[in-house]
């Protein structure tokens, strides 16, 4: 009784050092990396006037009223632009996780050179797609397409593989036991199981095309990334604070719906 | 109608899951194949259809052995053979009817699989065989809102479907309560009975064995240590077959 007592409180203390520990390890790390940078931590005392100047200026005001037409105009061909990445990468993502999953794949080689190039395609930043594509497709919005292509087809076969292995091999199996070729077995079996799980990751894909197609944008002169950058250079604070609101507004609209279409499938 | 012949089979190449396993199932009857987690009776069952490859012996059906077809054979043979499992391994998304129809995949072309063409005949027959298991008025529900019982009941059907002339099921009442157990293992039954069907079934419930099954394999340790007609499996014959061993220890990780 006694030494079953002193195990659950060794085992606590324990615990309860653990967490100490890594808490000290955590403000080390923060003291040595400000350290490095010269950042003086009593800064962020001040932090208030920077954001009163923000509000000041970037709070649309009469003048940038007018810029609606144009701001609208360009938001949605950025959210075009967005879409129709996604949906693309969409595609050729799913052909890519069919061929690639290893529950699914007629060799484990194949399957390692899909996960290694979807691993390549999603590790490049997307601002480094943008800026490389730049140089061969100039400024355009097709250059904002591939940036964001690229980028979401390694993405989505990334999920889209996992999602068909974490499915397993029984229900396969089964339809494999009816004497269903491989093309039935993906097509009746697998892909009305995994049909809601793509859509979501499509749609989380989506909403988060909205707001990468504006940095890209930013980069490759194009939609709304390209005017916020006019206006800004251009010492229009104001619209281009409008430009930051109508971005916000068109994501949050974009996840609104996204929820909505996910709640409809489920 | 099914013949083993010298069975053997490893995982790992190391150790022997199974060793030298032969039986034969007739027609019109029910076969249950009992014993201990981890004997070998799921491995045997998924050899028949070749779902799992097998290292040596010979497994004829219809006189052919299913080890030696190509692809095409292959795929013409699995589809007399029906299958039903612990886990229903229904499509769940999709409705029972259409669960169903899966079962003449085997005799469609890639392209009508792939879209549902089913035509007129194959559609009354699903809704035909949806009755015979006393699911009509489920036909049009999505599996996953049906219970385990009925589910296996599609599952069933689906085998059905097929035309099968063996339905191998495996463990198809472990998840099921006692009542829908009975009713399960009562159209099977009456399956091999009256539709002179062979059915080989695994199974753990001794007693459910010798209620309904007409012969009894016993398997320890992927080997066959009793093979007889159900009134010779004593209770001393039960004790031999769920001996443990100190074999057999090891072997209870290759269940799957």
């Amino acid at each position: 009784m006694n030494s079953n007592l002193q195990q659950v409180n060794h085992f606590f203390n324990k615990k309860r050092f653990r967490l100490s520990l890594i808490l000290v390890i955590l403000g080390l790390a923060y003291a040595g990396a400000s350290f490095g940078l010269g950042f003086q931590t009593h800064s962020l005392l001040n932090i208030q006037d920077g954001i009163a100047w923000l509000i000041q200026n970037f709070i649309p005001n009469e003048a940038s009223q007018g810029y609606w037409q144009e701001i609208s105009q360009q938001l949605f061909r950025t959210f075009l632009v967005a879409v129709a990445a996604t949906t693309c990468a969409a595609i050729g993502a799913l052909f890519l996780a069919i061929i690639g999953a290893k529950t699914l794949t007629a060799a484990i080689t194949v399957s390692w050179v899909i996960r290694g190039f979807s691993s390549l395609l999603r590790n490049i930043p997307i601002v480094a797609w943008a800026m490389i594509l730049l140089f061969s497709f100039k400024q355009n919005d097709l250059t904002g397409f591939l940036a964001l292509f690229f980028m979401t087809l390694g993405f989505l076969t990334r999920a889209f593989m996992e999602t068909i292995e974490d499915f397993g091999t029984e229900k396969i199996q089964a339809l494999q036991a009816t004497g269903a070729t491989y093309l039935q077995v993906i097509f009746q079996g697998l892909l009305p199981e995994i049909a809601v799980a793509l859509m979501s990751w499509i749609l989380y894909m989506i909403e988060n095309n909205v707001r990468d197609a504006t940095l890209v944008g930013l980069l490759t002169g194009t939609g709304i990334g390209f005017i916020f950058n006019l206006y800004f250079k251009s010492l229009r604070y104001g619209a281009a604070g409008l430009v930051v609101l109508s971005v916000i507004i068109l994501v949050v609209t974009v996840e609104l719906i996204s929820n909505l279409i996910g709640r409809l499938l489920s | 109608m099914l013949t083993v012949n010298h069975l053997a089979k490893s995982y790992d190449g190391e150790k022997m899951s199974l060793t030298d396993v032969s039986f034969s199932v007739q027609p019109g009857e029910v076969t249950v194949i009992i014993g201990p987690s981890g004997a070998g009776k799921t491995t045997i069952l998924r050899s028949i259809n070749q779902l799992i490859r097998d290292d040596e012996g010979e497994i004829l059906f219809d006189q052919v052995d299913m080890r030696q077809l190509n692809r095409a054979q292959l795929r013409r043979a699995r589809s007399h053979i029906g299958m039903i499992f612990q886990s229903y391994n229904l499509i769940e998304p999709l409705t029972a009817i259409e669960n169903v129809l899966h079962g003449c995949l085997g005799t469609k072309s890639n392209f009508a699989g792939i879209f549902s063409i089913y035509n007129t005949r194959e559609k009354e027959e699903a809704l035909k065989l949806l009755q015979k298991v006393g699911l009509e008025e489920f036909a049009y529900q999505q599996c996953r809102n049906l219970s385990g019982g009925q589910k296996q009941r599609v599952g069933i059907a689906r085998a059905l479907m097929q035309h099968p002339k063996i339905i191998l099921c495996d463990e198809p009442i472990a998840s099921l309560d006692p009542k829908s157990t009975i009713t399960v293992m009562d159209i099977l039954k009456d399956l091999a009975v009256n539709e002179g069907i062979s059915v080989l079934i695994n199974l753990h419930q001794v007693d459910i064995a010798r209620k309904y099954a007409d012969h009894v394999i016993g398997i320890n340790n992927g080997q066959v240590v009793f093979d007889d007609r159900t009134p010779a499996l004593s209770d001393t014959a039960v004790t031999g077959i769920y001996r443990k061993d100190a074999h057999s220890e090891g072997s209870l990780v290759h269940e799957f």
